[in-house]
């Protein structure tokens, strides 16, 4: 019981709650990326 | 090379040498050696992960990528941000609080020995070829190019770093690794401001992207999709093949090869391990795109300058030297003379650019694409011509365009900088894979089969003397492998022909609680037969063969699974 706590307590992610906070952002800029460099094709095309 | 460049070059490696040799003191036990005993931070992770996966070829090969087929090659890299995402989900947790050193490791604790064998042995002969030729293949562009010995280039490029990976481990692997990142990213970055530096005056960073992309090389996304088409599915670099075929493989990449989890398994926590590798999906993407913007921006310098016919000016030496030689006289003289009426034209169409005249740049970009197919065909039978002299020549000078470039146009010093990055890269991924061979030599084979209960003293030097002995051997590989010719490319096609079983071998563990050993060691021989198959009818690209082998894996285990007992096991995590 007691290594399980401090398992989860070494596991807090930064800034967010859960990490699932981080997971979307990380999806996110993914998306980001592929709409900016979907951009730069047409642009420079 | 000019003597600065030598001082450069020398006070770089030595310094990445003495710094790794400095980080190996206090090392007493197997733990500390492969695992650095759990206390790296995220941040050594993260740079140790990049590392790792960035070898001499990386560098060398992305801007000639860019250079040759255009950016659309980052489309590689989108599978890579989701499969960190799976990986901190699934593999990390489970890798992490079972306390394991190896990936394999695991095996044996949800299935049983063999399957355990199997994969730890898959890894040892594809990594263990494979780091040679990584040796290799850097060593031998360097060796053209300047014209230095390859067994000495060879011994160079993978032997120094034997120093610090045996007396160091994990640790030492980490921490040069870091300072190998440092100095790459500020090199490469000084490159790229030189190559927009170097432009003809009036021409600008903008003016550069628009004439890369009016001659295609910005080709950064292609979204076409038409899954009828024997085409779509052959086409390597699509965001399709780089969503789907790019995410099994960098899950396979990092979830199962030695030489990615050895990394992770070395963070203090859970948490440090997953966020050295949320932030390596973060960074991976640009970094990549970055670099293959470097090649955008020199193809677009050679639109102004004198590009050679073929770069890698050994081969045409051969030529030269053969019966062959007026026909190439000829056709170099071709090539220049379309190079200059491409130089005016170039200009003409920056000029539209300036005056935003359409109707112009439209006319310009028509004719300055004519050209580029003109001198591209001129080119094909150079390529056609070398060889016709030597048939095993390499015609494909991609890998020689960055460092030509470097070569021929950057100032004194940053020339000797840009050769210690490709050591240092080469080093830094080496390093990591000789680590990795260790503890899977060590953990599952030497310990597991050998010699089962010894000190951990005695466990602590056979680390050490496998580390030596994985050094040497691909040090050897390395200098044999000018006589394997066509085998190299086997052996890189060997590690993605077995990734997609390996993986999903994983996936099975994970996820299907119910299927036991013998089910999943068959399903994956039967699915690596499948795979192999399908890689000889050579009707699919590589990307799509890690799918396939996956989802196979997965399938044959679930149907055999029906058909055997489910004896009881215990639960792992």
């Amino acid at each position: 019981m007691m290594h399980k706590l401090t398992d989860d307590n070494m596991d807090k992610p930064p800034l967010f709650r859960h990490w699932s906070g981080w997971y979307w952002l990380l999806i996110g800029w993914l998306a980001v990326l592929i709409l900016l460099f979907y951009w730069l094709t047409i642009y420079l095309s | 090379m000019r003597p600065l460049d030598w001082v450069v070059l020398c006070i770089t490696l030595l310094g990445i040498l003495a710094y790794g040799v400095y980080k190996s003191y206090g090392q007493r036990n197997m733990e500390a050696y492969f695992l650095d005993n759990r206390s790296m931070p995220w941040y050594i992770i993260l740079l140790s992960i990049m590392g790792t996966q960035a070898s001499a070829i990386t560098f060398l090969s992305a801007p000639g990528q860019a250079y040759s087929d255009g950016m659309r090659f980052v489309q590689y890299y989108f599978g890579l941000p989701l499969a960190m995402v799976v990986l901190c989900i699934t593999f990390v947790p489970i890798f992490h609080r079972l306390k394991v050193y190896t990936a394999y490791e695991f095996l044996e604790q949800r299935f049983d020995l063999k399957t355990r064998s199997l994969t730890a042995i898959l890894f040892l002969i594809q990594r263990g070829l494979s780091t040679g030729i990584s040796i290799y293949a850097p060593a031998i562009i360097l060796s053209s190019l300047l014209g230095w010995n390859i067994y000495w280039t060879n011994i160079f490029m993978g032997g120094l770093l034997i120093i610090y990976t045996v007396a160091g481990g994990a640790r030492a692997v980490a921490h040069t690794q870091k300072l190998q990142l440092a100095i790459i990213f500020v090199g490469m970055f000084l490159a790229g401001w030189i190559v927009v530096h170097l432009m003809p005056r009036g021409v600008s960073f903008k003016d550069a992207l628009h004439v890369a992309g009016k001659l295609g090389k910005m080709n950064i996304i292609e979204t076409k999709i038409n899954i009828t088409s024997k085409s779509f599915w052959q086409d390597k670099y699509n965001i399709w093949s780089g969503l789907i075929g790019g995410f099994f493989l960098a899950l396979s990449y990092f979830g199962t090869d030695q030489s990615q989890v050895g990394r992770y398994l070395t963070a203090k926590s859970i948490r440090e391990s997953r966020l050295g590798l949320l932030m390596n999906g973060f960074v991976k993407v640009p970094m990549q795109f970055a670099i293959l913007l470097i090649g955008a921006l020199i193809f677009s310098f050679y639109q102004f300058y004198h590009s050679p016919v073929f770069f890698n000016a050994a081969a045409v030496k051969e030529v030269e030297n053969s019966s062959y030689k007026p026909q190439l006289t000829q056709l170099t003289a071709r090539y220049d003379s379309i190079g200059k009426i491409k130089k005016t034209a170039v200009q003409q169409l920056v000029t539209a650019f300036h005056q935003q005249n359409q109707t112009d740049i439209d006319a310009d970009s028509y004719r300055l694409r004519q050209l580029q197919d003109s001198s591209q065909s001129v080119r094909q039978r150079v390529k056609q011509m070398i060889h016709h002299v030597d048939p095993l020549a390499d015609t494909d000078d991609t890998n020689y365009i960055f460092l030509h470039f470097v070569l021929d146009y950057l100032p004194e010093g940053l020339v000797g900088l840009l050769i210690a990055i490709i050591f240092l890269a080469a080093w830094g991924s080496t390093a990591a894979a000789l680590n990795s061979l260790a503890s899977a030599s060590v953990i599952d084979v030497y310990k597991r089969a050998m010699v089962k209960s010894a000190s951990d003293r005695h466990y602590f030097l056979a680390s050490k003397w496998f580390t030596l002995f994985w050094g040497l051997f691909s040090i050897v590989i390395a200098q044999f492998a000018n006589k394997l010719g066509s085998l190299i490319q086997a052996v890189n096609i060997l590690g993605s022909l077995f990734y997609g079983s390996i993986l999903g071998v994983f996936l099975v563990a994970f996820y299907f609680k119910k299927i036991r050993g013998t089910a999943t060691f068959w399903s994956a021989l039967l699915a690596e037969c499948f795979v192999i198959f399908i890689y000889w009818l050579n009707i699919i690209s590589f990307l799509w063969l890690n799918v396939i082998g996956c989802v196979l894996v997965i399938f044959f285990a679930w149907v055999l699974q029906q058909f055997l007992p489910v004896a009881k096991q215990p639960e792992l995590a």
